[in-house]
């Protein structure tokens, strides 16, 4: 417990600062909100009239395809929202910056995968959390379905801390390996739209590979009353063995690092 | 004959934006922001000969790089008259910018991904050096700094030290007649630093270039500038000989003994100030005037093997000159 | 005079080489980007029959090709590296040189695109061996020409308007990524980069076209494809040689008071 509430007080002291950073600089959080609304309404109304245009899109209408987009950005949000950190890691690295971090008696793999929320966020999640609610409702989903949405949205959540950490993992390891970030961001966008609309092999790269499919289209089918017993349990295993393989990677990597020399 | 560089009554001012502390403070800000005047510079005077060489020392914020960067054409003044070489500075004509050079040991222009051979190419186009002239002077600067191996390995991968020589490297191929050098010794070692001194110097004598020299590094200023300027809180206190500024400012003595057996602390300091001791050795300080008769008495009263009297350390006189006259 | 630009095309050169992961990575971006496009209207016109807003799976697809052709030529910049060089005081190193600064990174520009651009035709080669959608080749010598000076317009139109962007740091220092950002966002829809802006109701099409961000992007491919002609064609030329003029004008003007502005507080 003592353990938790040290993190925690540890987390909140370094959101507040990035929070004071972000503050003074308020002219950056209202232009930077800015263009993130103007993104998402742009797609959203995008998807919209397309799929009004054409009647579906890889079998899933309108209210289905725009709640796989919600279900999107609530993992991308909420990933960014908790995982900034990891995109200021390379510089900490390579400024030599980490051996400070690795002296301190906190766990140095939490404190260069979180600690630098992005308060933007605090105002788009709660939003995107009640158009989520209102497009959802559309599908009438009992409570079981509810509730196995949340659960995999959960695991989502988890496959991707599972990705930044081993991310975190790379960096140490090889020092360089920046852009592989950029690469995981892009195929996560990749899950904006159905899985179902892309061809082989991409469609296997995004269900078994990067589970882009696991993270988002299932979750959201999940809601929709489709996913299966099977799916369920194979996506939360994917969640599991995930973590626990990046975990591995990091304690790996942490020990090449401190038994190489500078 | 026109001088090289002349300065008069030269002032600047800047606007600077407050940050409160906390929380609460970054609030506050989102309703009003604090802006304060600062002058950095009141009324600056001095003026340099062609091939003159000066130390320009003052504490932190003083206003060295205020005016170093308004000499080189960075900045604008408030007010002032300024020349240099010739031109006004912040005119920028690039004919002038081709004269001169400034060197920040804190900012780099080498390109950091790339070997510093590419930044050389770089420049050479850019200051328009003719082929021949532009080998010439690369062999030459190479040679004397002695950077020839490093020259195509990635400007990241090398030591400050090789950095630091090649970026002086990269200021001087266009062979500038008038350079600005603020800070080239820091972060260097001691033989980094000597090596880079060595340099400056013999630039001095054979190319004829004015050079102004800003540092923190007291050794940089006693080694290369006969002639200083001490500038504090935006105005020059001191202008002339380093020898000058010594005997005027200098309050104290220091007598360095090293004894030759036991010695009764209390009565040593009866004669002077015990600034150290370390048996055998013992470091005293005394007024300026009273140095001989006090080597005499010590002489006369204690079991000495050796003592010589010395200038105070050149820190501790500029800090006198900046904590005040008297 | 000459020489002194085309080495800082050569630098640049190397430079964008240097790091060749980031190199492969940005190319790999790029790649993941048309995918998505691709699929989704592959997907939608999953009936080859089927017209939608006026294109069928050929003309759609072709777009898309198109697309990651002028994509790579136009919006592989480094204009934006301006806003961090001015934010951080850099920008003195270069004040120090006899240089225009527009007109060296105008010269970084265009060379890093040459490389970029140079990549992406192998892309192209290679993406359409693997998805094999169908391709339109123009033959018509004017729409060629016309495609070829549009596309020299919107690299100096994107060019000037990043870097307009980017001239905000010399008043509001730290505002360096997020007005790019925005600025991003809101011309990769305008421009037509996700979906032909013909798919838009006439009378915003008419303004749209009025602005300059369709002539980046879609007005290039439109003028390719054969389907702005004649009086249409003279329009869109007018229209952009006038953006880029205007912007032109208005950088010069934003960079000397930026200037004065920079100097005045001494970063």
């Amino acid at each position: 417990m003592k353990t938790l509430k040290k993190y925690g007080k540890v987390w909140w002291i370094m959101s507040r600062n990035a929070l004071s950073g972000a503050i003074y600089s308020k002219l950056s959080f209202l232009i930077f909100l800015l263009g993130k609304v103007v993104r998402f309404n742009f797609f959203v109304l995008f998807l919209f009239y397309l799929v009004k245009g054409t009647g579906s899109l890889a079998g899933y209408d309108i209210n289905q395809t725009i709640f796989i987009f919600l279900t999107f950005n609530v993992i991308d949000i909420v990933g960014q929202f908790l995982f900034r950190e990891v995109y200021r890691f390379k510089p900490l690295i390579l400024g030599g910056d980490f051996d400070l971090i690795l002296v301190r008696p906190t766990s140095s793999l939490f404190r260069g995968l979180m600690g630098g929320a992005d308060f933007i966020d605090l105002f788009t999640i709660p939003i995107l959390f009640i158009v989520l609610y209102f497009v959802g409702m559309n599908f009438h989903p009992q409570i079981g379905d509810v509730m196995l949405y949340i659960l995999l949205l959960v695991n989502g959540l988890m496959i991707t801390a599972a990705f930044h950490i081993f991310i975190l993992g790379l960096y140490v390891r090889f020092l360089e390996l920046d852009y592989v970030l950029w690469l995981y961001r892009d195929l996560l966008n990749l899950g904006k739209l159905p899985v179902g609309v892309y061809k082989q092999p991409l469609r296997d790269i995004l269900v078994y590979l990067i589970p882009v499919a696991t993270m988002i289209t299932v979750p959201a089918r999940a809601m929709m009353g489709f996913v299966s017993f099977w799916g369920v349990i194979v996506s939360i295993l994917i969640g599991i063995v995930g973590i626990l393989v990046s975990m591995r990677f990091w304690k790996y990597s942490l020990k090449y690092y401190t038994s190489a020399s500078s | 004959m026109e001088r090289a560089v002349i300065v008069e009554r030269l002032t600047k001012e800047f606007e600077v934006r407050e940050r409160r502390p906390g929380l609460g403070g970054a609030l506050a800000s989102i309703f009003s922001s604090k802006t304060k005047k600062v002058k950095a510079l009141k009324g600056v005077s001095f003026s340099l000969d062609e091939g003159e060489m000066i130390g320009f020392i003052g504490p932190n914020g003083a206003g060295k790089t205020t005016t170093l960067k308004i000499l080189s054409g960075v900045l604008y003044p408030t007010q002032g008259f300024v020349q240099v070489a010739g031109y006004t500075p912040w005119e920028r004509r690039h004919d002038y910018l081709r004269q001169i050079s400034l060197v920040m040991g804190q900012k780099n222009q080498l390109w950091w991904d790339l070997p510093a051979s590419e930044t050389f190419e770089l420049n050479k186009a850019i200051y328009e050096i003719p082929e021949k002239v532009y080998k010439r002077s690369l062999d030459e600067l190479v040679e004397v700094l002695k950077v020839e191996k490093y020259l195509h390995t990635p400007v990241r991968r090398l030591s400050l030290g090789q950095r630091m020589r090649l970026e002086l490297i990269a200021a001087l191929l266009h062979k500038p007649k008038v350079i600005f050098l603020d800070e080239p010794t820091i972060g260097l070692d001691v033989v980094a630093q000597q090596k880079v001194r060595d340099f400056i110097r013999q630039y001095n004598k054979k190319n004829r270039a004015t050079i102004i020299l800003t540092s923190h590094n007291m050794d940089d200023v006693a080694d290369l500038a006969k002639r200083v300027v001490v500038i504090d809180k935006g105005g020059i206190v001191f202008d002339g000989a380093l020898s000058d500024l010594v005997n005027r400012f200098a309050k104290k003595k220091i007598i360095k003994i090293c004894m030759e057996g036991s010695v009764d602390y209390k009565k040593l300091e009866r004669i002077g100030t015990i600034e150290e001791a370390k048996m055998p050795l013992v470091t005293l300080s005394v007024p300026r005037g009273a140095a001989k008769m006090a080597a005499a008495e010590l002489l006369q009263s204690f079991p000495i093997e050796d003592l010589t009297i010395e200038e105070e350390p050149l820190e501790s006189v500029i800090r006198q000159v900046f904590g005040g006259k008297g | 005079m000459r020489n002194k630009y085309f080495s800082v095309c050569r630098i640049s050169f190397i430079q964008e080489l240097a790091y060749r992961s980031k190199f492969v990575v940005e190319r790999l971006q790029s790649v993941l980007q048309i995918f998505l496009i691709f699929f989704l209207w592959d997907s939608v016109f999953s009936d080859p029959s089927r017209e939608v807003f006026g294109y069928d799976r050929a003309k759609i697809l072709t777009y898309v090709f198109g697309l990651l052709i002028v994509k790579a030529i136009v919006a592989s910049t480094k204009a934006s590296d301006v806003s961090g060089i001015i934010s951080s005081g850099e920008l003195t190193n270069y004040l120090l040189k006899p240089v225009g600064f527009v007109k060296y990174w105008f010269f970084r520009d265009i060379s890093a695109r040459g490389i970029h651009t140079a990549f992406a035709m192998v892309e192209v080669v290679i993406l359409f061996v693997i998805l094999r959608p169908p391709f339109f080749l123009q033959t018509n010598l004017v729409s060629l020409a016309g495609f070829l000076v549009l596309i020299v317009m919107a690299v100096i139109i994107f060019f000037l308007m990043l870097t307009l962007v980017s001239f905000i740091p010399f008043w509001l220092v730290e505002q360096t990524w997020p007005p790019i950002f925005l600025f991003l966002s809101v011309s990769e829809v305008l421009s037509g980069a996700v979906f032909p802006l013909d798919v838009f109701p006439y009378a915003i099409q008419k303004v749209l076209y009025l602005l300059p961000f369709p002539y980046l992007i879609f007005m290039p491919i439109q003028v390719y494809l054969g389907k702005v002609v004649g009086m249409e064609l003279g329009r869109s030329l007018l229209t952009a040689g006038l953006w880029m003029v205007g912007l032109m004008i208005a950088v010069n003007w934003v960079w000397q008071r930026g200037l004065i502005h920079y100097r005045a507080e001494g970063r």
